[in-house]
């Protein structure tokens, strides 16, 4: 069974998800005498859906390719389904891989979830019950993702909006996903704190139980309410600044796995390029402060 | 537990509503309402994706009415693919078959679908959706090394070529359709309202074709000629193409005052085609 310390993209800082909204902004940005990666944000980069590139061509990816010329990029996947449908898989993850070999992104992420069933795709992240018969299924889906796109992933924990039955906590099925696929965790920070307010877990709990060494990436992001139960169920919108709460959860996770990447995710009332700039900016002090804390307790 | 059979019972719960499988495979009872979040997000995903893809159309249809005709698309044709991009190929037929169907429906879909006035009083939804779709497949079609440019047309000449001899084919981006009149001068007015340009060109075209292609990145559309249309025809296909200069004997059978020089060097300033020899 593979065994591996996931270290790809540890060079990153914070980074942010790359909006169609701010694609002249960014390109700005990197041409001003201080805006290249090197210096308004030392190792700024960005994230997209993997999927919103299985284009021909044309400008979407001439963007993509003009952004790549100045940062690093991660390929985060939305569709991939890696919990069912595996024949479906192949035709899905060659065009991942096209797009790996072109970019040469940091890091390639997809999440431990499912979302297509029967020959439909569902364009949403389902998750799966934490039985041994699901993680086997999940397995199989990393193991032909990986081998399709020949290098490791990073999958992520989903948000959870109730219960199901479940023969293992989360993080023991993530654990156990990782080891014997080889692949990484991405901690969705946000989706941990969701999960903890609409199920009730521990989230410093189930922190505490992710070995650092498997962790490759963290991501925060906004949330809301539901509209009609309100605070007692919490909606993954990404339609909003990050919460304090989230902000206080990345704080512990730095502590117990230390520097990762952090994206700062947003999808929805999305603020003009600099209002995001500044909450990355806010991901990127946490990071130095991580740094600080670390260099102090080492003198 | 099986796996597959939770997967089967959510399966149904996301395309019907019907929850009650899910009852075995929820640990709560109370919250199973909770699952409506999911369904909730696969509806909006798709139903984003097509205002997204047809903006002309919603903007004739009104956000409203489009939303309630695109969550039934969503029921009939739901993605296949694990992507959302270019999602709705089928729309447009759907919608002509949806509004030949509207005058039968019951009372309560007609209300429930009711559409704008001013969709009402188009005849042509579907040729706005076609027209949206063509646009988006020529935006994302596939970029050319092998463009016909005036510069390299030009070198061409200087080396001896006879570019009447030369195997050309149209870009991949160029797309050709044929809509009802009118069509395309109302989806222009709506995606880009003051271009008379557009307009005019529109009325240029009494056969209803339609030409797309992508130049330096941006989307263009055209009305044809009837003769313009033989070119454009002659120059489709795969392989290695037509030769150029038989593809203007196609246009000058249909017109014989049709300009080669004038048409010809807008295909070059357009880059509508790709040459082989390059």
């Amino acid at each position: 069974m593979p065994q591996q310390t996931v270290v790809a993209g540890d060079h990153l800082g914070a980074g942010l998800g790359l909006k169609a909204e701010h694609l002249d902004d960014i390109l700005a940005l990197a041409r001003s005498p201080k805006g290249g990666a090197t210096s308004i944000g030392d190792d700024l980069w960005f994230e997209v859906h993997t999927e919103n590139y299985f284009v021909a061509g044309g400008p979407r990816l001439h963007y993509l390719r003009a952004i790549r010329q100045n940062y690093d990029l991660s390929f985060h996947g939305v569709g991939g389904s890696l919990g069912s449908d595996h024949q479906s898989m192949p035709a899905h993850i060659k065009q991942v891989k096209a797009l790996i070999d072109e970019f040469q992104p940091a890091l390639v992420s997809e999440h431990a979830v499912w979302s297509r069933s029967g020959g439909q795709y569902f364009a949403d992240l389902m998750p799966l019950p934490r039985t041994h018969d699901a993680l086997q299924s999940l397995i199989d889906g990393i193991d032909c993702y990986q081998s399709g796109i020949g290098r490791s992933i990073l999958i992520e924990n989903p948000s959870n909006y109730l219960d199901f039955t479940s023969e293992m906590d989360e993080p023991e099925f993530l654990v156990e996903a990782a080891r014997r696929s080889g692949c990484g965790l991405l901690i969705d920070i946000n989706n941990l704190y969701i999960s903890s307010k609409n199920t009730g877990i521990d989230a410093f709990a189930y922190l505490s139980k992710i070995p650092a060494e498997l962790v490759g990436e963290l991501h925060i992001a906004g949330h809301d309410p539901d509209p009609e139960l309100g605070q007692s169920l919490l909606i993954d919108s990404h339609a909003a600044a990050v919460d304090l709460s989230v902000w206080a959860l990345l704080e512990q996770a730095l502590d117990l796995f230390g520097h990762r990447p952090v994206l700062v995710e947003r999808d929805a009332n999305i603020p003009p390029f600099a209002e995001l700039l500044s909450e990355r900016q806010t991901a990127q002090r946490y990071l130095d402060q991580w740094a600080g804390k670390k260099l102090s307790l080492s003198l | 537990m099986s796996v597959h059979h939770y997967i089967d019972a959510f399966t149904r719960y996301l395309r019907s509503g019907d929850a009650s499988a899910m009852g075995h495979f929820c640990e709560n009872s109370d919250h199973i309402k909770r699952l409506a979040v999911y369904r909730n997000g696969f509806y909006k995903g798709c139903v984003d994706a097509l205002a997204a893809n047809f903006p002309v159309c919603q903007k004739l249809l009104g956000s409203e009415s489009f939303r309630n005709v695109a969550r039934l698309y969503v029921d009939l044709f739901p993605p296949q693919q694990g992507t959302l991009v270019g999602y709705g190929q089928s729309f447009p037929g759907f919608l002509a078959d949806f509004m030949s169907q509207q005058g039968a429906a019951e009372p309560s879909l007609r209300s429930l679908l009711s559409l704008n006035a001013k969709a009402s009083a188009s005849l042509n939804l579907a040729d706005i959706a076609r027209l949206d779709y063509a646009w988006l497949t020529s935006l994302m079609s596939a970029d050319s090394d092998k463009t016909l440019t005036a510069e390299n047309a030009t070198i061409l000449m200087e080396q001896g070529h006879d570019l009447a001899r030369a195997r050309v084919r149209l870009n991949a981006s160029v797309l050709l359709l044929s809509v009802g009149s009118g069509s395309l001068s109302e989806w222009i007015s709506l995606k880009i309202p003051n271009n008379d340009e557009g307009a005019q060109n529109s009325e240029s075209s009494a056969a209803g074709f339609v030409m797309f292609w992508r130049v330096q990145g941006a989307v263009q559309a055209r009305a044809l000629s009837l003769a313009e249309v033989a070119l454009m025809q002659a120059l489709q296909g795969e392989g290695k193409g037509r030769l150029l200069g038989e593809a203007f004997d196609a246009a000058l059978e249909v017109d014989e005052n049709f300009e080669v020089s004038d048409v010809f060097s807008a295909c070059l300033q357009n880059e509508l085609l790709d040459i082989e020899m390059l």
